[in-house]
Protein backbone atom coordinates (compact mmCIF):
# COMPACT_ATOMS: atom_id res chain seq x y z
CA UNK A 1 0.00 0.00 0.00
CA UNK A 2 1.36 3.59 -1.03
CA UNK A 3 1.96 5.82 2.09
CA UNK A 4 -0.62 8.64 2.02
CA UNK A 5 -1.41 12.11 4.03
CA UNK A 6 -4.08 10.99 7.00
CA UNK A 7 -4.08 14.51 7.55
CA UNK A 8 -3.22 18.07 7.14
CA UNK A 9 -2.50 20.68 9.12
CA UNK A 10 -1.94 24.19 7.04
CA UNK A 11 -1.25 26.16 10.82
CA UNK A 12 0.67 23.19 12.39
CA UNK A 13 2.97 25.22 14.87
CA UNK A 14 4.68 28.83 14.46
CA UNK A 15 4.58 29.34 10.72
CA UNK A 16 4.60 25.49 9.68
CA UNK A 17 2.61 22.98 7.65
CA UNK A 18 2.15 19.60 8.94
CA UNK A 19 1.26 16.09 7.46
CA UNK A 20 0.10 12.67 9.23
CA UNK A 21 1.07 9.95 6.96
CA UNK A 22 -0.57 6.80 6.88
CA UNK A 23 2.44 5.02 8.18
CA UNK A 24 2.75 7.33 11.08
CA UNK A 25 5.29 9.24 9.96
CA UNK A 26 4.81 13.04 11.00
CA UNK A 27 6.24 15.97 8.57
CA UNK A 28 6.57 19.41 9.25
CA UNK A 29 7.59 21.82 6.48
CA UNK A 30 8.20 25.58 7.22
CA UNK A 31 6.42 27.68 5.07
CA UNK A 32 9.33 29.66 3.54
CA UNK A 33 10.91 25.99 2.41
CA UNK A 34 7.87 24.43 1.05
CA UNK A 35 6.60 27.67 -1.35
CA UNK A 36 10.48 27.12 -2.31
CA UNK A 37 9.92 24.07 -2.74
CA UNK A 38 6.89 24.66 -5.03
CA UNK A 39 7.01 22.44 -8.12
CA UNK A 40 5.63 24.34 -10.61
CA UNK A 41 6.71 25.37 -14.08
CA UNK A 42 7.23 29.32 -13.31
CA UNK A 43 9.27 28.57 -10.11
CA UNK A 44 11.71 25.69 -11.68
CA UNK A 45 12.10 26.97 -14.96
CA UNK A 46 13.86 30.06 -13.74
CA UNK A 47 16.10 29.88 -10.85
CA UNK A 48 15.30 33.30 -9.70
CA UNK A 49 14.23 33.44 -6.01
CA UNK A 50 10.52 33.76 -4.88
CA UNK A 51 9.24 37.73 -5.12
CA UNK A 52 9.51 38.10 -1.09
CA UNK A 53 12.74 37.19 -1.11
CA UNK A 54 14.27 39.31 -3.75
CA UNK A 55 12.68 42.34 -2.16
CA UNK A 56 15.74 44.37 0.03
CA UNK A 57 13.51 45.34 2.47
CA UNK A 58 11.63 42.33 3.21
CA UNK A 59 10.21 43.92 6.61
CA UNK A 60 8.07 46.99 4.66
CA UNK A 61 5.07 46.25 3.47
CA UNK A 62 5.23 41.99 2.93
CA UNK A 63 2.89 40.15 4.67
CA UNK A 64 3.84 37.12 6.61
CA UNK A 65 4.41 34.13 3.86
CA UNK A 66 1.39 31.35 4.82
CA UNK A 67 -1.41 29.16 2.95
CA UNK A 68 -4.74 30.55 2.55
CA UNK A 69 -6.06 26.98 1.65
CA UNK A 70 -5.10 23.99 0.09
CA UNK A 71 -6.71 21.38 -2.04
CA UNK A 72 -6.72 18.06 -3.08
CA UNK A 73 -5.74 17.06 -6.91
CA UNK A 74 -6.87 14.05 -7.96
CA UNK A 75 -5.92 10.95 -5.30
CA UNK A 76 -2.03 11.99 -5.57
CA UNK A 77 -1.33 15.55 -4.68
CA UNK A 78 -1.94 18.75 -3.03
CA UNK A 79 -2.58 22.15 -4.22
CA UNK A 80 -1.52 24.90 -1.63
CA UNK A 81 -2.94 28.09 -2.51
CA UNK A 82 -0.31 30.53 -1.12
CA UNK A 83 -1.11 34.27 0.67
CA UNK A 84 1.77 35.52 -2.17
CA UNK A 85 -0.67 34.55 -4.53
CA UNK A 86 0.72 31.80 -5.84
CA UNK A 87 -1.08 28.76 -6.21
CA UNK A 88 0.28 26.89 -9.57
CA UNK A 89 2.28 24.38 -7.73
CA UNK A 90 0.58 20.53 -7.72
CA UNK A 91 2.69 19.06 -4.67
CA UNK A 92 2.30 15.41 -5.51
CA UNK A 93 2.16 13.24 -2.32
CA UNK A 94 5.37 11.62 -3.19
CA UNK A 95 7.02 14.71 -4.18
CA UNK A 96 6.07 16.06 -0.31
CA UNK A 97 7.36 12.89 1.52
CA UNK A 98 10.72 13.10 -0.28
CA UNK A 99 11.01 16.43 0.73
CA UNK A 100 10.30 16.21 4.07
CA UNK A 101 12.83 18.22 6.02
CA UNK A 102 13.12 16.16 9.11
CA UNK A 103 16.41 14.25 10.46
CA UNK A 104 15.22 11.03 10.11
CA UNK A 105 14.41 11.75 6.60
CA UNK A 106 17.17 14.18 5.67
CA UNK A 107 19.69 11.42 6.74
CA UNK A 108 18.36 8.09 4.57
CA UNK A 109 18.28 10.75 1.29
CA UNK A 110 21.18 11.11 -1.42
CA UNK A 111 22.65 14.78 -1.62
CA UNK A 112 20.10 16.87 -3.55
CA UNK A 113 20.69 18.48 -6.23
CA UNK A 114 20.27 22.87 -6.69
CA UNK A 115 17.09 22.92 -8.48
CA UNK A 116 13.69 22.28 -6.54
CA UNK A 117 11.55 19.75 -7.91
CA UNK A 118 13.86 18.49 -10.05
CA UNK A 119 13.97 14.43 -10.50
CA UNK B 1 -31.09 -27.57 21.10
CA UNK B 2 -32.28 -23.52 20.43
CA UNK B 3 -30.77 -21.99 17.49
CA UNK B 4 -30.01 -18.22 18.16
CA UNK B 5 -29.07 -15.38 16.10
CA UNK B 6 -25.49 -15.85 16.94
CA UNK B 7 -25.56 -19.21 15.87
CA UNK B 8 -26.70 -18.16 12.60
CA UNK B 9 -23.90 -15.87 12.40
CA UNK B 10 -21.16 -18.64 13.30
CA UNK B 11 -22.16 -20.47 10.50
CA UNK B 12 -22.48 -17.87 7.74
CA UNK B 13 -18.89 -16.87 8.80
CA UNK B 14 -18.19 -19.88 6.57
CA UNK B 15 -19.49 -18.47 3.78
CA UNK B 16 -16.19 -16.08 1.94
CA UNK B 17 -16.26 -13.42 -1.12
CA UNK B 18 -14.26 -14.57 -3.09
CA UNK B 19 -12.81 -11.09 -4.25
CA UNK B 20 -12.48 -10.03 -0.78
CA UNK B 21 -11.23 -12.67 0.59
CA UNK B 22 -13.50 -12.02 4.14
CA UNK B 23 -16.38 -13.57 5.12
CA UNK B 24 -19.97 -12.09 4.53
CA UNK B 25 -20.27 -11.39 8.77
CA UNK B 26 -17.10 -9.61 8.81
CA UNK B 27 -17.68 -7.86 5.77
CA UNK B 28 -21.11 -6.40 7.10
CA UNK B 29 -23.05 -8.09 4.41
CA UNK B 30 -25.55 -9.73 6.86
CA UNK B 31 -28.48 -7.53 7.58
CA UNK B 32 -32.24 -8.15 9.00
CA UNK B 33 -31.56 -11.34 10.47
CA UNK B 34 -34.84 -13.20 11.98
CA UNK B 35 -34.88 -16.26 13.75
CA UNK B 36 -38.23 -18.13 14.46
CA UNK B 37 -38.98 -21.79 15.30
CA UNK B 38 -37.32 -23.87 12.43
CA UNK B 39 -37.04 -20.25 10.02
CA UNK B 40 -34.42 -18.06 9.50
CA UNK B 41 -34.51 -15.49 7.14
CA UNK B 42 -32.09 -12.56 6.60
CA UNK B 43 -30.23 -10.77 4.07
CA UNK B 44 -27.23 -10.32 2.57
CA UNK B 45 -26.24 -6.86 1.04
CA UNK B 46 -23.69 -6.68 -1.46
CA UNK B 47 -21.82 -3.97 -2.94
CA UNK B 48 -22.28 -4.14 -6.28
CA UNK B 49 -25.76 -5.74 -8.39
CA UNK B 50 -23.75 -7.05 -10.68
CA UNK B 51 -21.57 -9.25 -8.73
CA UNK B 52 -20.22 -12.47 -10.55
CA UNK B 53 -21.18 -14.41 -7.56
CA UNK B 54 -24.27 -13.10 -6.05
CA UNK B 55 -25.56 -16.58 -6.54
CA UNK B 56 -23.04 -18.86 -5.31
CA UNK B 57 -23.35 -16.66 -2.57
CA UNK B 58 -26.47 -17.38 -1.67
CA UNK B 59 -26.55 -20.79 -2.12
CA UNK B 60 -23.68 -21.56 -0.42
CA UNK B 61 -25.10 -19.12 2.84
CA UNK B 62 -28.41 -21.03 2.55
CA UNK B 63 -26.31 -24.48 2.62
CA UNK B 64 -24.65 -23.41 6.10
CA UNK B 65 -27.69 -22.30 7.88
CA UNK B 66 -29.51 -25.21 6.80
CA UNK B 67 -27.22 -27.62 8.17
CA UNK B 68 -28.03 -26.25 11.43
CA UNK B 69 -30.80 -28.24 11.13
CA UNK B 70 -33.29 -25.27 10.16
CA UNK B 71 -35.63 -26.29 7.82
CA UNK B 72 -37.08 -22.98 6.40
CA UNK B 73 -33.86 -20.30 5.21
CA UNK B 74 -34.93 -17.50 3.26
CA UNK B 75 -32.46 -15.70 2.13
CA UNK B 76 -32.69 -12.26 -0.05
CA UNK B 77 -29.78 -10.62 -1.98
CA UNK B 78 -30.00 -6.84 -2.24
CA UNK B 79 -27.02 -4.32 -3.09
CA UNK B 80 -25.70 -1.24 -2.04
CA UNK B 81 -22.96 0.53 -3.84
CA UNK B 82 -20.27 1.66 -2.34
CA UNK B 83 -17.89 4.67 -2.58
CA UNK B 84 -15.13 5.83 -0.02
CA UNK B 85 -13.94 8.49 -0.86
CA UNK B 86 -16.26 11.52 -0.44
CA UNK B 87 -13.84 14.32 0.77
CA UNK B 88 -13.51 15.44 -2.67
CA UNK B 89 -15.75 14.90 -4.79
CA UNK B 90 -17.29 17.96 -4.44
CA UNK B 91 -18.09 17.90 -8.25
CA UNK B 92 -20.43 14.87 -8.20
CA UNK B 93 -21.39 13.87 -4.83
CA UNK B 94 -24.06 11.85 -5.74
CA UNK B 95 -21.97 9.24 -8.35
CA UNK B 96 -20.18 6.80 -6.17
CA UNK B 97 -17.85 5.62 -8.53
CA UNK B 98 -15.64 6.93 -11.79
CA UNK B 99 -14.24 4.52 -14.34
CA UNK B 100 -12.11 5.70 -17.24
CA UNK B 101 -12.08 3.15 -20.17
CA UNK B 102 -8.79 3.87 -21.30
CA UNK B 103 -6.06 2.30 -24.53
CA UNK B 104 -2.82 3.66 -25.28
CA UNK B 105 -4.17 2.87 -28.86
CA UNK B 106 -6.75 4.54 -30.97
CA UNK B 107 -9.00 1.68 -33.02
CA UNK B 108 -8.74 -0.78 -30.70
CA UNK B 109 -12.59 -0.10 -29.67
CA UNK B 110 -12.78 2.02 -26.08
CA UNK B 111 -15.88 3.68 -26.88
CA UNK B 112 -17.53 0.68 -28.08
CA UNK B 113 -16.33 -1.76 -24.80
CA UNK B 114 -17.42 1.89 -22.62
CA UNK B 115 -21.01 1.82 -24.11
CA UNK B 116 -21.58 -1.69 -23.65
CA UNK B 117 -20.08 -1.97 -20.24
CA UNK B 118 -22.39 0.56 -19.37
CA UNK B 119 -25.04 -1.63 -20.82
CA UNK B 120 -24.30 -4.77 -19.01
CA UNK B 121 -24.05 -2.65 -15.67
CA UNK B 122 -27.38 -1.52 -16.18
CA UNK B 123 -28.95 -4.84 -17.08
CA UNK B 124 -27.21 -5.89 -14.09
CA UNK B 125 -29.14 -3.12 -11.89
CA UNK B 126 -26.64 -0.67 -11.90
CA UNK B 127 -27.32 3.10 -11.96
CA UNK B 128 -25.37 4.35 -14.73
CA UNK B 129 -23.72 7.07 -17.12
CA UNK B 130 -21.64 7.26 -19.66
CA UNK B 131 -19.44 10.56 -20.24
CA UNK B 132 -17.74 10.48 -23.55
CA UNK B 133 -14.44 12.40 -23.38
CA UNK B 134 -13.32 11.96 -26.71
CA UNK B 135 -13.75 15.90 -27.77
CA UNK B 136 -11.95 15.10 -31.20
CA UNK B 137 -13.64 12.02 -32.34
CA UNK B 138 -17.38 11.70 -29.87
CA UNK B 139 -18.78 8.70 -30.96
CA UNK B 140 -20.78 7.61 -27.93
CA UNK B 141 -23.99 9.12 -29.38
CA UNK B 142 -24.02 7.26 -32.11
CA UNK B 143 -22.95 4.09 -30.81
CA UNK B 144 -26.29 4.52 -28.35
CA UNK B 145 -28.66 5.51 -30.32
CA UNK B 146 -28.45 9.13 -29.95
CA UNK B 147 -32.52 9.78 -30.51
CA UNK B 148 -32.79 12.20 -27.60
CA UNK B 149 -30.92 15.86 -27.42
CA UNK B 150 -29.90 17.53 -23.80
CA UNK B 151 -31.57 20.29 -22.59
CA UNK B 152 -31.10 22.57 -19.90
CA UNK B 153 -32.96 22.21 -16.26
CA UNK B 154 -32.18 24.97 -13.62
CA UNK B 155 -28.77 26.13 -15.45
CA UNK B 156 -27.70 23.08 -15.94
CA UNK B 157 -27.45 19.92 -18.46
CA UNK B 158 -30.00 17.50 -18.49
CA UNK B 159 -28.44 14.58 -19.93
CA UNK B 160 -30.10 12.45 -22.89
CA UNK B 161 -30.87 8.96 -21.56
CA UNK B 162 -30.69 6.18 -24.05
CA UNK B 163 -31.46 2.70 -22.66
CA UNK B 164 -31.64 3.89 -19.39
CA UNK B 165 -28.23 5.51 -19.42
CA UNK B 166 -27.22 8.79 -19.04
CA UNK B 167 -25.20 9.99 -21.40
CA UNK B 168 -22.74 13.47 -22.38
CA UNK B 169 -21.03 13.77 -25.08
CA UNK B 170 -19.09 16.89 -27.12
CA UNK B 171 -21.38 15.32 -30.44
CA UNK B 172 -24.76 16.81 -28.49
CA UNK B 173 -22.79 20.30 -28.70
CA UNK B 174 -22.14 20.98 -31.82
CA UNK B 175 -22.92 20.36 -35.89
CA UNK B 176 -22.49 17.37 -37.15
CA UNK B 177 -20.01 18.85 -39.57
CA UNK B 178 -17.72 21.05 -37.68
CA UNK B 179 -14.45 19.89 -35.65
CA UNK B 180 -13.42 20.69 -32.01
CA UNK B 181 -10.07 22.73 -32.97
CA UNK B 182 -8.94 23.46 -29.16
CA UNK B 183 -5.97 23.92 -27.14
CA UNK B 184 -5.56 22.12 -23.73
CA UNK B 185 -6.89 25.03 -21.27
CA UNK B 186 -10.50 24.30 -23.35
CA UNK B 187 -10.21 20.42 -22.94
CA UNK B 188 -9.60 21.39 -19.40
CA UNK B 189 -12.68 23.64 -19.31
CA UNK B 190 -15.21 21.10 -21.16
CA UNK B 191 -13.88 18.23 -18.45
CA UNK B 192 -14.60 20.53 -15.67
CA UNK B 193 -18.29 21.30 -17.12
CA UNK B 194 -19.27 17.77 -18.16
CA UNK B 195 -18.73 17.09 -14.18
CA UNK B 196 -19.77 20.13 -12.76
CA UNK B 197 -22.55 21.21 -14.94
CA UNK B 198 -24.58 18.26 -15.74
CA UNK B 199 -27.28 17.08 -13.83
CA UNK B 200 -25.91 13.08 -13.31
CA UNK B 201 -28.09 12.63 -10.27
CA UNK B 202 -27.43 9.71 -8.42
CA UNK B 203 -25.41 7.31 -10.21
CA UNK B 204 -23.39 3.53 -8.88
CA UNK B 205 -21.05 3.59 -11.90
CA UNK B 206 -19.94 7.10 -13.90
CA UNK B 207 -18.38 5.32 -17.15
CA UNK B 208 -15.84 7.72 -18.63
CA UNK B 209 -14.82 7.07 -22.66
CA UNK B 210 -11.48 8.52 -22.58
CA UNK B 211 -9.49 9.65 -26.05
CA UNK B 212 -6.75 7.85 -27.18
CA UNK B 213 -3.41 8.36 -25.56
CA UNK B 214 -2.12 10.18 -22.50
CA UNK B 215 -3.30 13.46 -22.68
CA UNK B 216 -4.70 16.93 -21.44
CA UNK B 217 -8.27 14.90 -21.12
CA UNK B 218 -6.30 12.20 -19.05
CA UNK B 219 -4.69 14.70 -16.87
CA UNK B 220 -7.47 16.70 -16.52
CA UNK B 221 -9.72 14.03 -15.09
CA UNK B 222 -6.95 12.46 -12.91
CA UNK B 223 -6.62 15.63 -11.35
CA UNK B 224 -10.39 17.28 -11.40
CA UNK B 225 -11.88 14.43 -9.25
CA UNK B 226 -10.34 10.98 -7.40
CA UNK B 227 -11.01 8.47 -9.88
CA UNK B 228 -12.20 5.14 -8.53
CA UNK B 229 -10.14 3.32 -11.37
CA UNK B 230 -9.28 2.90 -14.79
CA UNK B 231 -10.03 0.16 -17.62
CA UNK B 232 -7.46 -0.22 -20.36
CA UNK B 233 -8.92 -1.98 -23.62
CA UNK B 234 -6.20 -3.53 -26.06
CA UNK B 235 -6.13 -5.59 -28.74
CA UNK B 236 -4.38 -8.74 -28.59
CA UNK B 237 -1.27 -7.76 -31.18
CA UNK B 238 1.86 -7.14 -28.97
CA UNK B 239 1.62 -3.32 -30.89
CA UNK B 240 -1.07 -2.69 -29.26
CA UNK B 241 -0.15 -3.73 -25.67
CA UNK B 242 3.18 -1.56 -25.37
CA UNK B 243 1.45 1.20 -26.25
CA UNK B 244 -0.96 0.55 -23.64
CA UNK B 245 1.38 -0.01 -21.40
CA UNK B 246 2.10 4.19 -21.43
CA UNK B 247 -1.51 4.38 -20.79
CA UNK B 248 -0.97 1.80 -18.12
CA UNK B 249 2.19 3.74 -16.65
CA UNK B 250 0.35 7.61 -16.86
CA UNK B 251 -2.45 6.55 -14.55
CA UNK B 252 0.20 4.77 -12.17
CA UNK B 253 2.09 7.76 -11.70
CA UNK B 254 -1.21 9.84 -11.37
CA UNK B 255 -1.58 7.01 -8.50
CA UNK B 256 -5.19 5.79 -10.37
CA UNK B 257 -5.51 2.55 -9.89
CA UNK B 258 -6.10 -0.03 -12.84
CA UNK B 259 -8.92 -2.27 -12.52
CA UNK B 260 -8.42 -4.24 -14.98
CA UNK B 261 -7.76 -5.06 -18.78
CA UNK B 262 -9.62 -5.81 -21.25
CA UNK B 263 -9.19 -7.67 -24.60
CA UNK B 264 -10.69 -6.89 -27.70
CA UNK B 265 -11.27 -8.27 -30.99
CA UNK B 266 -9.64 -11.41 -29.38
CA UNK B 267 -10.64 -14.00 -31.85
CA UNK B 268 -13.13 -14.37 -35.01
CA UNK B 269 -16.07 -16.42 -34.35
CA UNK B 270 -17.80 -17.60 -37.72
CA UNK B 271 -21.42 -17.78 -37.53
CA UNK B 272 -22.08 -20.22 -40.50
CA UNK B 273 -19.74 -22.67 -39.23
CA UNK B 274 -18.50 -21.56 -35.78
CA UNK B 275 -14.92 -21.62 -37.57
CA UNK B 276 -12.47 -19.80 -34.86
CA UNK B 277 -9.61 -17.08 -36.20
CA UNK B 278 -7.23 -15.32 -34.33
CA UNK B 279 -7.15 -12.33 -36.73
CA UNK B 280 -5.38 -9.98 -33.89
CA UNK B 281 -3.37 -12.98 -32.32
CA UNK B 282 -4.99 -14.00 -28.96
CA UNK B 283 -4.43 -14.16 -25.47
CA UNK B 284 -1.49 -11.42 -25.32
CA UNK B 285 -3.65 -8.95 -23.05
CA UNK B 286 -4.36 -11.94 -20.62
CA UNK B 287 -0.26 -12.84 -20.63
CA UNK B 288 0.30 -8.87 -20.40
CA UNK B 289 -2.05 -8.42 -16.73
CA UNK B 290 -0.50 -11.26 -16.08
CA UNK B 291 3.07 -10.13 -16.49
CA UNK B 292 2.31 -6.71 -14.78
CA UNK B 293 0.30 -8.00 -11.42
CA UNK B 294 -3.46 -6.43 -13.10
CA UNK B 295 -6.77 -8.15 -13.46
CA UNK B 296 -7.96 -9.62 -16.44
CA UNK B 297 -11.08 -8.64 -17.11
CA UNK B 298 -12.38 -10.68 -20.15
CA UNK B 299 -12.23 -11.35 -23.84
CA UNK B 300 -14.75 -9.53 -26.34
CA UNK B 301 -14.74 -11.84 -29.92
CA UNK B 302 -14.66 -10.20 -32.85
CA UNK B 303 -18.49 -10.37 -34.32
CA UNK B 304 -19.66 -8.63 -37.49
CA UNK B 305 -22.52 -7.87 -35.46
CA UNK B 306 -21.56 -5.70 -32.98
CA UNK B 307 -20.54 -3.00 -35.95
CA UNK B 308 -23.95 -3.74 -37.98
CA UNK B 309 -25.59 -3.17 -34.30
CA UNK B 310 -23.27 -0.29 -33.72
CA UNK B 311 -23.99 1.64 -36.83
CA UNK B 312 -27.24 1.35 -35.60
CA UNK B 313 -27.00 2.45 -32.60
CA UNK B 314 -28.43 -0.73 -30.48
CA UNK B 315 -25.32 -2.07 -28.07
CA UNK B 316 -24.55 -5.73 -28.29
CA UNK B 317 -24.98 -5.85 -25.23
CA UNK B 318 -28.40 -5.78 -25.04
CA UNK B 319 -28.99 -9.05 -25.53
CA UNK B 320 -26.22 -11.36 -23.68
CA UNK B 321 -27.38 -14.74 -25.16
CA UNK B 322 -24.68 -13.93 -28.11
CA UNK B 323 -21.42 -14.07 -27.82
CA UNK B 324 -20.35 -10.75 -27.53
CA UNK B 325 -23.07 -10.04 -25.25
CA UNK B 326 -22.08 -13.02 -22.86
CA UNK B 327 -18.29 -11.74 -22.94
CA UNK B 328 -19.56 -7.89 -22.12
CA UNK B 329 -21.86 -9.18 -19.20
CA UNK B 330 -19.23 -11.02 -17.86
CA UNK B 331 -16.48 -8.28 -18.24
CA UNK B 332 -18.86 -6.18 -16.29
CA UNK B 333 -19.51 -8.50 -13.59
CA UNK B 334 -15.35 -8.76 -13.19
CA UNK B 335 -14.99 -4.80 -13.59
CA UNK B 336 -17.55 -4.29 -10.23
CA UNK B 337 -16.00 -6.98 -8.44
CA UNK B 338 -12.61 -5.25 -8.97
CA UNK B 339 -14.49 -2.02 -8.21
CA UNK B 340 -15.24 -3.30 -4.94
CA UNK B 341 -11.92 -4.50 -3.68
CA UNK B 342 -10.45 -1.32 -4.77
CA UNK B 343 -12.90 0.57 -2.60
CA UNK B 344 -12.08 -1.51 0.36
CA UNK B 345 -8.02 -1.11 -0.21
CA UNK B 346 -8.83 2.99 0.27
CA UNK B 347 -7.12 4.26 2.99
CA UNK B 348 -9.07 6.57 5.40
CA UNK B 349 -9.99 10.23 3.98
CA UNK B 350 -7.47 12.70 4.18
CA UNK B 351 -8.85 15.61 6.35
CA UNK B 352 -7.12 18.84 5.51
CA UNK B 353 -7.37 21.76 8.75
Amino acid sequence: MQVTPKKIKLAAGIDTLAIEWSDGHVSAYPYRYLRDKCPCATCTGTESLTAAAASPFPMFGVKPLKPDRAELVGRYALQIFWNDNHSTGIYSFEYLRECCPCGKCAVSRPVEDSVPGAS
Amino acid sequence: MKIGPQDVLDALKSVEDPDLHRDIVSLGFVKDLEVGDNRVAFTIQLTTPACPVKDQLAAAARQAVAALGIGDVQVRMTSQVMTPIRSQNQLIPQVKNTVAVASGKGGVGKSTVAANLAVALMRAGAKVGLMDTDVYGPSVPMLMGGNTAPHVVEGKIEPPVEYGIKIISMAYFLPKDEAVIWRGPMLHKTIQQFLGEVRWGELDYLLMDMPPGTGDIQLSLSQTIPLTGAVIVSTPQDLALTVASKAIAMFQKLKVPILGIVENMSYYLCPQCGHREDIFGHGGARAAASKLGFPFLGEIPLDVNVRIQSDGGKPVALDDTTPCGKAFQEIAGALAAQISVANYQVGPEITIE
